[in-house]
């Protein structure tokens, strides 16, 4: 270990103060204060009051963030239990490099690059009832009894908004992409000495050595799932009667009606199931290294 | 890697590769489909669109464009978003290579506390922060400025944009920088003239990441502004539906105006992103 020098030591400190100065702003003091306020009960204004825990009594109390966890549960599994192993088949067949497969690799991700807000009304437009391709598509198909209001259907809402990210696997098939590419070509090699098909090579070589990052995708997947709050803001503000409301949009609503206590401790919720989700997630895929 | 049994599974590799194909050329369609519609339908005009979705537009309505600029104000709105979008890049990278300078490059007690601490904020969701941050932008007094959304644009990517940057910072041979020292460079000669030069790839890799965040941010945005003169596009965006009212093909050329910046740039720095994702969460 080599001697740091007093005139080094001074710039460490200077160099590393405005990162840890703007996270202990925006990072660790938020989260205390989240914790904090989620026991009172204020305007924004006035000075808080101590309630105890009647924020957490009332919000899940509430039908509408009940509803809200449970589509939060339903966003989660899409992530993580649809798209991520989508993004996983794709992968597995791009990493054979069929042709155009950086052509391909390159047009998956777009999506991802374009915001959440475009693309939401971009979706819209596409379950409009009036002009919308998918009613289009489907009286092509002769499927025309199945057309409908796809946003302002009870029934349909909550997909329509949930499934059209789900396909948008780009993301998630490039980390995985990359993980597979820098498995050594030998063991290939070795197993097809053996007889081993595609298939198999698939099966025993490359998903086991892929898993932690099939761990890292799925949690980034039900992570993003439970912070989720564009897509529904846009297209649907949690309508119809509350169909797709979900966690951040009932704090985002609780903020508009001044209700910060309340809102905060919706917050924590979200915050304590995120840690659930992670830990346990984390603890299903921990590799033999770490 | 060709599989040396491959005449023996001839029919089931045939099967397989036409099952593959597919599949790609679903995503492939399901990718591009919605947006070439939408950049066809930008050049309709409404009762077109209205008659048939499908067909392609009679004569190509340019005059839609122009209309979008017009309605939506879209000249101010790309100017504010390239203002907060370049100065949160700027700031968010040069704090980020100055801590990972130090995180990297020096040993020192509480370094991987101090990291470890760093990196645990990529995964939390920051959307459940409204209430602090809002009270911080109003303490500070800059409620609906576009510096309190490039102050905290900056902040809410330090743990990711260092995780990236000290990634790259810690592949430099330590020889470098002890020539340095031998020359007489000092604590910040050695940083911008040795180690920032060096790093300049995971440096590009984080900004570019940095900056389509930006660019798309949306929540804080709407939360942090009121004011039309300091919002942002994807703010702008959302208020399409109100200005444009029935004229749908103008909005849709409002929305293809402002997906094209996101594009030309993935386009561009297509290799930093990839390779940005890569080692962020491979590595991870």
């Amino acid at each position: 270990m080599r001697k740091i020098s007093i005139s080094d030591k001074i710039g460490m400190i200077l160099f590393l103060a405005p990162a840890v100065i703007l996270f202990t702003v925006f990072f660790v003091y938020p989260v205390g204060f989240i914790l904090v306020t989620s026991f009172t009960e204020w305007d924004g204004m006035s000075s808080p009051v101590f309630v105890g825990l009647r924020n957490y009594t009332t919000i899940f109390k509430d039908p509408i963030f009940r509803l809200a966890i449970r589509n939060n549960i339903g966003w989660v599994i899409a992530g993580g239990f649809i798209q991520v192993p989508l993004a996983v088949i794709v992968a597995l067949m791009l990493s054979k490099k069929p042709f155009g497969w950086k052509a391909l690799r390159t047009i998956y991700y777009f999506p991802n690059v374009i915001s959440t807000v475009s693309l939401s009304m971009m979706w819209m437009a596409v379950y409009n009832s009036e002009y919308g391709i998918l009613n289009g598509l489907l009286k092509i198909l002769g499927l025309g009894h199945l057309q409908r209001n796809w946003l302002g259907d009870l029934h349909t809402a909550f997909y329509s908004v949930v499934l059209y990210g789900v396909f948008y696997i780009g993301y998630f098939m490039i980390i995985l992409l990359a993980d597979i590419s820098s498995i050594p070509k030998s063991y290939y090699e070795a197993a097809s000495i053996d007889g081993a098909t595609k298939i198999q090579q698939d099966f025993y070589i490359t998903l086991p050595m892929i898993k932690g990052t099939i761990g890292t995708c799925m949690t980034v997947a039900m992570v993003y799932g439970l912070r989720q709050f564009e897509q529904t803001y846009v297209m649907t503000n949690g309508g119809p009667a509350n169909k797709t409301m979900v966690m951040v949009l009932y704090l985002f609503k609780k903020i508009g009606d001044f209700k910060y206590g309340i809102a905060d401790a919706s917050a924590v919720v979200l915050l304590l199931i995120g840690s659930l989700v992670i830990l346990t997630v984390k603890r299903i895929f921990r590799t033999e290294n770490n | 890697m060709k599989n040396v049994l491959m005449h023996k599974v001839d029919f089931k590799t045939k099967a397989g590769k036409v099952l593959m194909w597919i599949v790609l050329i679903f995503f492939l369609f399901y990718t591009l489909m919605p947006m070439v519609w939408l950049v066809i339908s930008s050049l309709k005009t409404n009762t077109e669109l209205m008659g048939s979705p499908f067909s392609l537009p009679s004569k190509l309505r340019f005059e839609n464009y122009a209309n979008a600029f017009k309605v939506s104000g879209l000249g101010i709105l790309f100017l504010n978003s390239i203002i907060v979008s370049l100065g949160a890049t700027f700031l968010n990278i040069m704090i980020a290579s100055m801590a990972s300078f130090v995180l990297s490059r020096f040993e020192f007690r509480f370094r991987e506390a101090i990291f470890s601490l760093l990196v645990i904020g990529i995964l939390v969701p920051i959307n459940s922060l409204m209430v602090p941050y809002v009270k911080i932008i109003n303490k500070l007094g800059i409620y609906d400025t576009r510096f309190a959304l490039i102050l905290v644009y900056s902040a809410i990517s330090i743990p990711i944009s260092t995780f990236i940057i000290r990634g790259f910072m810690k592949t430099i041979p330590v020889e470098l920088e002890e020539a340095g020292t031998i020359d007489g460079c000092n604590f910040y000669q050695r940083f911008f003239k040795i180690i920032f030069p060096l790093s300049r790839t995971g440096i590009v890799t984080a900004a570019t990441l940095q900056f389509l965040y930006c660019w798309n941010e949306f929540i804080y945005s709407m939360l942090l502004t009121s004011s039309q003169s300091v919002r942002t596009i994807q703010v702008g965006i959302r208020y399409f539906s109100n200005q444009f009212t029935t004229d749908y093909t103008s909005m849709y050329a409002a929305i293809v105006i402002s997906i094209i910046p996101s594009l030309i740039g993935y386009i561009t720095f297509q290799e930093q992103i990839i390779s940005g994702l890569t080692s962020g969460a491979v590595k991870g």
